[in-house]
């Protein structure tokens, strides 16, 4: 396993996957695009820092620093949950087991760090506190570096005027050198060499948790007040200058921040948090990353799933109590979300609403909350009268917050639309997973703005907040029959279908499934990308399943089904499942096929069982159900699966997961119980595989309805002549003429009598 | 304990392999009786305090007598043990019956022994002599760095910090088996070499003491006055100082070899001089497997097989890179990876999967030494099944045979081969 870390990518890489990115965007491998990453990660380089000095008391700090930015936290340390809140706030986590955490200095992590309000020497003098060495001076020399221009600009809404706010007048004389920027200033009134430059003073940063480390002049130094120089500019510019202060034109990136409390042009919202919708302590700890200053700041706040993001989010527009604009992925999520609104917040039925293709509501009065797609919004094709109407108004209202769900599976160029389309004062992004090497994380950064606040799974498990869960690879090898077609060069295209459709891995799965049913009684989900594997194994163990062409009712109907009826125990989902559905119910994943190697996937497909069932004590470690919630990931050996099934595990094994290898399942003895038992009932199966065309057998595409996010521009068939030509599922055979033929052409009957005996047989 | 076959598995084992001859020589030296007794399995030991003061041969018969039915086997390896130390000598006698008696002069000592209490080989200096005795950890940090300091040299001599006083004739010998070196390339280390740097620090002690002792006769020494003087450094004080004037000639040259293993340290005074046994010599009989003299674990192994070692020596990180990738050096932490590739370089080289594992596990850092399993589960299966996989494809030497002239000759070749059980694949396509 590649089990080094992801180093920092450098420059080169950076550039030339930023060129392709546009390409692949348009490719179906674009839906998790990030097979680019991981080849980077630093290969046999060691490096030796031992020459870095230990302080004497170096036994009581907890962390060491590396010049190349990658930092090493010890968690037994006393000082481990101050430590943890100060890294988390800085730097990138790299990994994050049990006993020892990495992270990763980069300029991104250091920009969120300065826009929660740290600065350049807090940092530093922080870290050094910390750290069991001498910081090295390349560190040093870093984080200045990076945070020279960062964080030094704002942009704030205040009474509904737009003011670029900065504590440095000199950043803001040069950023009005631009021609652009000069332009879209309002009142430049510049009287007697002044630069009229509006000056205020406001209070330090506070709140952020890390005085408890430095000493108290330092603190002083932090909260003083702070005199800040600000300049307005065109409300109908904004977006212009937004755009050159970015890193490619004068890389002074804004900081977004809402008054929203001075805010009296927008109209309230009445809604409050009901008393029942108690944060959790992580929860809170997001929300205060985001209101940290009285303001509200735009970024992004990643929890794993199961943990409350939507209650982050509800609070999060509870305390704003302005128009709220929340963007989900597809229907079933918008009606998710609306139900959780209505779930933690005292909003009024009329003031929430839908609006998807199937369900267009409006709400009444003059503020309150739509839950839409980002199809919806982005939409770029003709639309019904009615949605037309909608659409007008939600692109003409002020949102006080929009709120965004599931930002890593959303491509950049949509989220441009979505933003230039919605004005909003404050932009929350919700996540799971922010896998870092890819690209459109740098867009996001930009877009919505820099990460708030990121949760340790293993914190978060530890607390009893999501499901402790128990992941397993299981290893079917492949039957010998399988096996030949698999290495079979003209097959190539079904290679898939046949490590998928391995009867080993069919007898696991049966197995599996009869196990936690009737053992255990629980709930169980598959996971099949492979949309012919899909339907075979539904049919074969008669379960329903939910694909990309199953409609919203039918969905709704299974989905139904599986939460209350005592029936329906296991359900089948294809990639559709992925992400938001959300099936509390679960709590066993059994996945026979996935997408090559995506991290994201695994992580998303976890999230589905992540919710912590059962009494808080029973889930603690040490509590009687230790483990509650079941991950198997069955693969078959030798083929390219295993490959894939090490990368796909990645991202959790780096969040403190373990994978446990099982290699003997289903047990020996269970022989004709379970299907597939008979070498003909595998033949038959075989040839099932090989008889059906190219195209059954792969990928399922997603098809682009206006309700689900358009992932892809363009749709690419991969199909087979024999498909398009109407033969689909014929297959020419060959039978033993040919042979004869061969025997007659050559014309020499031999002598039966000196035939190898295991010849005769065959010719007579 | 990883199973290793280059060692014998204690001290007594070479004792008992020694000629009778020197072996009741041995046996006049009250300390070494002492330590024999020790290394005894319980029910031997029994047997010889039960025997001590009969003068007269014990039937075997009636030593059955003693024997619960279902302990018979444990008593053939006691008795077997005794007389191969030759502590009882077996007589048969004209009437077949076989009869024990315990060596009188190891009888004699532990006698003297019981009665008059333990005497110490030397009587440690008084203080007032000695100046500046270094503190028991000072001790041991000694020990424990010239120890690191001999196997760094052993295992690539150009590591080393310092020289040392062990002869490179003496450092060949020592190496022999461990390293392989072919012309002018630089040594590699052979299969043993690799696992004598996963085993513990008395085994590997005891490795380099045997073959220290096994080449005594080829510098003009005695073994067995150079065992002997061995086991006697056992029953010294560790950290006490003893007057180097004590000595014998040779024992004084063999003292200063024992300094760079780190068994003694040597100070000088004014007018004395005297040496200091660390705790490496005193634990020299002590039976290896015992976990008591066990040094504190510095590795962690997490569940993304990444691996933090925290030391500061470089024999440890030359240890970990025999089976992992190591990636950051820190002043007091050693960061790597075990990875595929890594584990599939230590396969090659001979270690097993065991092995590695049970190094980690022995060596675990004390913050996760009590959490079970000490090595994360997922872990010790993947370095297995890694392991496994390379045993899957089984290689039987063959002769490849094509371009038959005809058919005929191919089948008949074919039929020959299956005769002689031969065959191992055919194919019979014409091409």
């Amino acid at each position: 396993m590649g089990h080094g870390e992801k180093g920092r990518p450098n420059k080169k890489h950076k550039s030339s996957a930023k060129e392709d990115h546009r390409n692949i965007v348009e490719d179906e491998d674009a839906y998790y695009g990030e097979e680019v990453d991981d080849d980077n990660r630093d290969g046999e380089k060691k490096r030796d820092f031992t020459k870095l000095e230990l302080k004497p008391d170096h036994a009581n700090r907890p962390l060491w620093a590396c010049a190349d930015g990658r930092i090493f936290l010890e968690t037994f340390s006393p000082l481990y949950k101050q430590a943890y809140d100060f890294l988390i706030a800085i730097a990138e986590p790299v990994c994050r087991p049990e006993s020892m955490h990495e992270y990763n200095l980069t300029p991104h992590s250091l920009y969120a760090a300065v826009s929660v309000g740290l600065e350049t020497e807090t940092i530093i003098a922080v870290l050094n506190k910390l750290s069991k060495t001498k910081l090295p001076k390349e560190m040093i020399d870093f984080i200045h570096a990076s945070t020279a221009n960062y964080g030094k600009v704002k942009l704030v809404l205040k009474k509904n005027r737009y003011f670029v706010e900065s504590p440095f007048p000199e950043v803001l004389k040069k950023l009005l050198k631009d021609e652009a920027i000069a332009k879209a200033r309002i009142n430049a009134e510049v009287s007697n060499g002044s630069d009229g430059f509006t000056i205020s003073k406001a209070k330090g940063e506070i709140g952020t948790g890390h005085e408890d480390l430095l000493s108290g002049a330092e603190v002083a130094a932090a909260a003083e007040e702070k005199e800040t120089h600000a300049f307005e500019v065109d409300p109908a510019q904004v977006e212009n200058v937004k755009q050159r202060c970015l890193p490619n034109a004068l890389n002074y990136p804004m900081l977004e921040e809402y008054d929203f409390r001075n805010d009296t042009v927008n109209p309230d919202l009445d809604m409050e948090l009901k008393p029942h919708a108690q944060p959790r302590p992580y929860q809170e700890k997001s929300l205060s990353k985001m209101f940290g200053n009285g303001r509200a700041r735009s970024g992004i706040i990643v929890l794993p799933c199961g943990a409350g993001k939507s209650l982050v989010g509800v609070s999060a527009a509870c305390r704003i109590k302005k128009s709220c604009l929340c963007l989900a992925t597809n229907a079933v999520s918008v009606d998710q979300w609306a139900f959780q609104f209505r779930l933690w917040s005292t909003i009024r039925e009329d003031q929430i609403c839908r609006f998807t293709s199937d369900s267009k509501e409006r709400f009444r009065g003059n503020a309150g909350v739509v839950v839409t797609t980002y199809n919806m919004v982005a939409f770029g094709g003709k639309r019904s009268e009615e949605s037309e109407k909608i659409i007008e108004e939600i692109r003409n209202r002020e949102w006080g917050l929009l709120l965004m769900d599931e930002v890593h599976v959303v491509p950049a160029h949509m989220f441009r639309k979505v933003i230039s389309i919605t004005k909003s004062h404050c932009k929350l992004g919700l996540t799971a997973t922010l896998v870092r090497e890819d690209e459109r994380i740098t867009d996001l950064n930009f877009l919505i703005g820099p990460k708030l606040y990121e949760a340790n799974w293993l914190d978060l498990v530890k607390g009893g907040f999501i499901a402790n869960v128990q992941c397993a690879e299981v290893w079917c090898p492949m039957t010998k029959e399988f096996f030949a077609e698999y290495l079979k060069k003209e097959n190539s295209k079904k290679k898939q279908a046949l490590y998928v459709m391995n009867p080993n891995k069919f007898r696991a799965c049966e197995f599996l499934i009869r196990f936690h049913e009737q053992q255990r009684g629980d709930k169980i989900i598959v996971f099949a990308d492979n949309l012919f594997a899909l339907t075979e194994y539904a049919m074969k163990l008669r379960k329903p399943m939910i694909y990309g062409a199953t409609s919203h009712v039918e969905r709704t109907k299974i989905l139904e089904a599986f939460k209350t009826s005592k029936e329906v125990n296991t359900v089948f989902l294809s990639k559709v499942g992925d992400n938001s559905i959300d099936i509390p119910e679960a709590n066993v994943i059994i996945q026979i096929s996935s997408h090559a190697g995506s991290r994201r996937q695994e992580a998303q497909r976890l999230g589905r069982i992540l919710r912590a069932k059962g009494k808080l004590q029973d889930r603690m470690a040490g509590g009687k159900e230790e483990y509650n919630a079941f991950f198997y990931s069955l693969v078959s050996t030798d083929t390219q699966e295993m490959y894939y099934s090490t990368k796909r595990q990645q991202f959790l094994i780096d969040q403190g997961y373990s994978f446990k290898v099982i290699t003997s399942l289903p047990p020996p003895d269970t022989g004709a119980d379970l299907s597939y038992h008979s070498l003909q009932d595998q033949l038959a199966l075989l040839s099932k595989v090989l008889s059906a065309g190219d195209d059954a057998v792969g990928l399922e595409q997603l098809e682009e309805d206006a309700d689900d996010i358009a992932l892809h521009k363009a749709r690419r068939f991969m199909g087979s002549m024999s498909a398009m030509s109407g033969a689909n599922g014929m297959v020419y055979m060959e039978y033993s003429t040919g042979r004869k033929m061969l025997g007659h052409m050559k014309g020499k009957p031999k002598d039966p009598a000196k035939r190898h005996h295991l010849f005769k047989r065959r010719f007579t | 304990m990883p199973e290793v076959k280059i060692i014998a598995k204690n001290f007594m084992d070479m004792v008992a392999s020694l000629p009778a001859m020197k072996l009741d020589k041995l046996y006049d030296n009250a300390f070494i009786c002492e330590a024999i007794l020790r290394s005894l399995p319980p029910l031997a030991k029994k047997y010889v305090l039960q025997m001590l003061y009969i003068d007269s041969p014990i039937t075997a018969k009636s030593m059955e007598v003693w024997v619960l039915p279902d302990g018979s086997s444990k008593h053939r390896v006691a008795i077997d043990r005794l007389i191969q130390l030759r502590v009882f000598s077996e007589t048969v006698d004209r009437r077949k019956e076989t009869t024990y008696k315990i060596n009188p002069t190891f009888q004699t000592n532990l006698q003297k022994l019981l009665t008059h209490g333990e005497v110490l080989p030397r009587e440690p200096m008084p203080s007032n002599i000695t100046v500046r005795l270094p503190s028991m950890e000072d001790l041991d940090v000694y020990a424990i760095g010239q120890w690191e300091c001999f196997l760094l040299q052993l295992i690539s001599s150009a590591q080393a910090e310092r020289p040392s006083n062990i002869s490179s004739s003496m450092m060949k010998v020592f190496q022999r088996g461990l390293l392989s070196q072919r012309d002018k390339e630089a040594p590699r280390l052979t299969e043993s070499g690799f696992q004598f740097l996963l085993m513990d620090t008395n085994a590997q002690l005891w490795y380099i003491i045997r073959e220290y002792i096994s080449n005594s006769e080829e510098r003009g020494v005695d073994p067995a006055d150079l065992i002997s003087f061995l086991l006697e450094l056992s029953f010294h004080v560790t950290g006490e100082a003893y007057n180097s004037n004590t000595l014998t000639e040779v024992q004084r040259n063999t003292i200063k070899d024992l300094t760079d293993l780190g068994l003694v340290k040597l100070q000088q005074g004014r007018k004395e001089s005297w040496f200091i046994p660390t705790k490496l010599a005193t634990n020299l009989s002590v039976s290896l497997t015992d976990s008591s003299s066990r040094k504190q674990g510095f590795v962690v192994v997490e569940t993304n097989f990444r691996l933090y070692a925290y030391s500061t020596s470089k024999l440890h990180c030359e240890i970990l890179r025999l089976f992992s990738r190591v990636e950051y050096q820190l002043p007091n932490l050693i960061v790597g990876a075990i990875t595929k590739e890594s584990l599939y370089n230590a396969f090659e080289n001979g270690i097993t999967a065991d092995q590695i594992i049970s190094f980690l596990q022995q060596n675990a850092h004390p913050r996760v030494a009590e959490r079970i399993p000490t090595v994360p589960e997922n872990v010790t299966d993947q370095i297995r099944l890694w392991e496994s996989d390379l045993n899957r494809v089984e290689m039987t030497p063959a002769h490849y045979y094509d371009e038959f002239p005809s058919r005929e000759i191919f089948e008949a070749a074919c039929d020959h081969a299956r005769e002689w059980n031969g065959l191992l694949w055919e194919d019979s396509k014409p091409r």
